[in-house]
């Protein structure tokens, strides 16, 4: 069976599992299912932030940004002008993308410079929210905020709604990262990486590709934002900005892989559900530790994450498989 | 179709172009040499848009190239290549084609980019990785392919021969004159081999301190005191001997 089929059949299977699998198990287990919505939730932004930084090149410390911006707008679009909850999550993500305009002039910087002008930007961002009260409701925040609708008697407003919610919105960010990754654009994005000015005389405009990757990874991770926010039914500057909306999905993308397109889902699923459900029953107020630990584990022992980890066949069935 | 006027490129105190001058003709051959320091590789990348010039004229097909970035200068049909080559990190050869070709000036023919791997003489190593499976001679016809992938009418050459040895030089004369004849285009090399340029090209223009000295046939352009002087110090072959 050829590598490509056997990755199709595989999919379709972790497809299934998701879609089918995961309701039927957990669908009356509401902590658990809060748990894979919350590992979810990480996901998506950690596909949005390996998108940029694998195909665009670019490390950013500031998608908290993004998640925020992408929050507040759905929320008070849904809250003040009565927008219909689904349309205004698709404009939370609007939102964060055209936040994503204003770093526009940091993508002459590279590597940590571009890293640390985003951070800069994301806590602009966060200030914002926290002084623009009559809008925002400040630091106060933002109280019942319009939960999803139910739909055809289904409610997703409760947990098993909002799991298919972020699973679909991860598995359609998954699947736009890797037709993008196919195209011939991405191969123009991966050809960048180490030589710019190389490509830029072939005719590839590689500013803007990059600034496509900046908007396009802003609107996912608004998105995932403003699913939290109708999700949780809350928002307050400090949450939504919070740096763990950076740090968590980083160390997802970089645990599963975030050269590959369903590392970073992985990853977040593994980090985190290890994390909720093994590492903090035994230790409440360190479990964090361990995941450090693990994570420089894999840095030392399996530079790519996880994903290439799996993948890679042991020496003796390749040896034996070529003899 | 390619017209400098009074070029000049300044990198802080020091003058890289003092006024640089000439023209390039459809279909034009010409060699491009000078001493080390001369300003060849900084004309280059002021006419693929790499520097920005601080004073000149600079026109393409007549129309103003100054304010253009480089992937626009692309699309307008100028390829160049680079003296130290630089292949697309993570990409196979063919891959480095068609990065080129999508983006380049042309008409995204499939076939051009197996005639080129032909022509270069890189079909057996299409798919092989570009920046760690290639030898020099590959990594230099990679640097050409690239530039040929976009389809120019006009091909800069930064010293695609140097560095080889002189079978694999000869070797890549060739292919450089097949290019040349089959795609009928311009192309302006730089080339330090005197008789590799008086081979390709019936024209040759010397720059020595940012400024054009000679401009004529090889023949006429080596004898010139002016030239020699540039070289050696001397006035005459004679004396520099």
């Amino acid at each position: 069976m050829s590598n490509s089929l056997l990755n199709r059949l595989l999919l379709v299977a972790a497809l299934a599992v998701a879609y089918v699998g995961v309701p039927l198990l957990f669908g009356g287990n509401a902590y658990v299912l809060g748990l894979i919505v919350a590992a979810l939730t990480i996901a998506g932004v950690a596909v949005a932030w390996a998108l940029l930084g694998n195909l665009g090149g670019m490390v950013s410390f500031g998608h908290a940004a993004f998640f925020g911006v992408g929050s507040y707008t759905s929320a008070v679009l849904a809250m003040k002008l009565g927008v219909p909850v689904f349309a205004a999550m698709l404009l939370g993500g609007v939102g964060a993308a055209l936040s994503s305009i204003a770093m526009l002039p940091a993508l002459r910087l590279r590597g940590p410079y571009f890293a640390l002008a985003i951070l800069a930007y994301a806590h602009i961002f966060q200030i914002l929210a926290t002084e623009m009260t009559p809008v925002t409701g400040g630091a106060g925040g933002l109280l019942s905020i319009p939960r999803f609708p139910k739909i055809l008697g289904f409610d997703f407003g409760e947990k098993l709604g909002g799991y298919l919610i972020v699973l679909t919105i991860v598995v359609l960010a998954a699947f736009a990262y890797d037709a993008i990754r196919r195209s011939t654009w991405g191969l123009a994005l991966k050809a960048m990486h180490d030589t710019e000015v190389a490509t830029r005389v072939v005719g590839v405009p590689s500013t803007h590709l990059k600034a496509a990757m900046l908007v396009l990874s802003a609107f996912i991770t608004g998105v995932v934002g403003a699913f939290n926010a109708h999700f949780i039914s809350f928002l307050d500057p400090d949450y939504a900005f919070s740096s763990g909306w950076t740090v968590l999905p980083i160390a997802a993308a970089i645990f599963g892989g975030y050269r590959t397109v369903w590392g970073p889902v992985v990853g977040a699923l593994a980090i985190y559900l290890v994390d909720q459900l093994l590492f903090k029953p035994i230790l409440p107020h360190g479990h964090q530790m361990v995941l450090g630990v693990l994570l420089c584990a894999m840095i030392l022992f399996s530079p790519g994450g996880l994903m290439p980890a799996l993948r890679r066949r042991p020496v003796k069935e390749s040896r034996h498989a070529h003899a | 179709m390619l017209t400098l006027e009074g070029v000049q490129v300044n990198f802080g105190g020091v003058q890289a172009l003092k006024s640089a001058s000439f023209f390039v003709a459809e279909g034009e051959s010409i060699g491009l040499v000078g001493p080390n320091g001369a300003g060849k590789t900084t004309l280059f990348n002021v006419i693929s848009g790499v520097v920005r010039p601080t004073a000149g004229r600079l026109d393409f097909r007549g129309a103003s190239l100054l304010k253009l970035p480089e992937w626009k200068r692309a699309r307008l049909g100028i390829g160049r290549s680079f003296q130290i080559p630089r292949p697309f990190g993570h990409c196979t050869v063919r891959e480095n084609l068609l990065v080129a070709q999508r983006f380049g000036a042309g008409k995204k023919d499939p076939g051009r980019i197996d005639e080129i791997l032909d022509i270069l003489n890189l079909r057996d190593k299409a798919d092989r990785d570009a920046t760690t499976e290639l030898a020099l001679t590959e990594h230099k016809a990679l640097e050409v392919g690239k530039a040929l992938a976009t389809e120019p009418s006009l091909l800069l050459l930064d010293e695609v021969l140097a560095g080889l040895e002189t079978s694999s030089k000869r070797a890549f004369m060739e292919r450089l004159a097949a290019v040349r004849d089959r795609y009928r285009l311009a192309m302006v090399i730089i080339e330090h081999d005197i008789a590799t340029i008086a081979t390709l090209c019936p024209r040759v223009l010397v720059l020595n301190f940012g400024q054009i000295i000679a401009d004529g046939s090889p023949d006429a352009v080596f004898r010139d005191p002016e030239v020699i002087r540039s070289y050696t110090g001397e006035t005459t072959l004679a004396e520099a001997s």
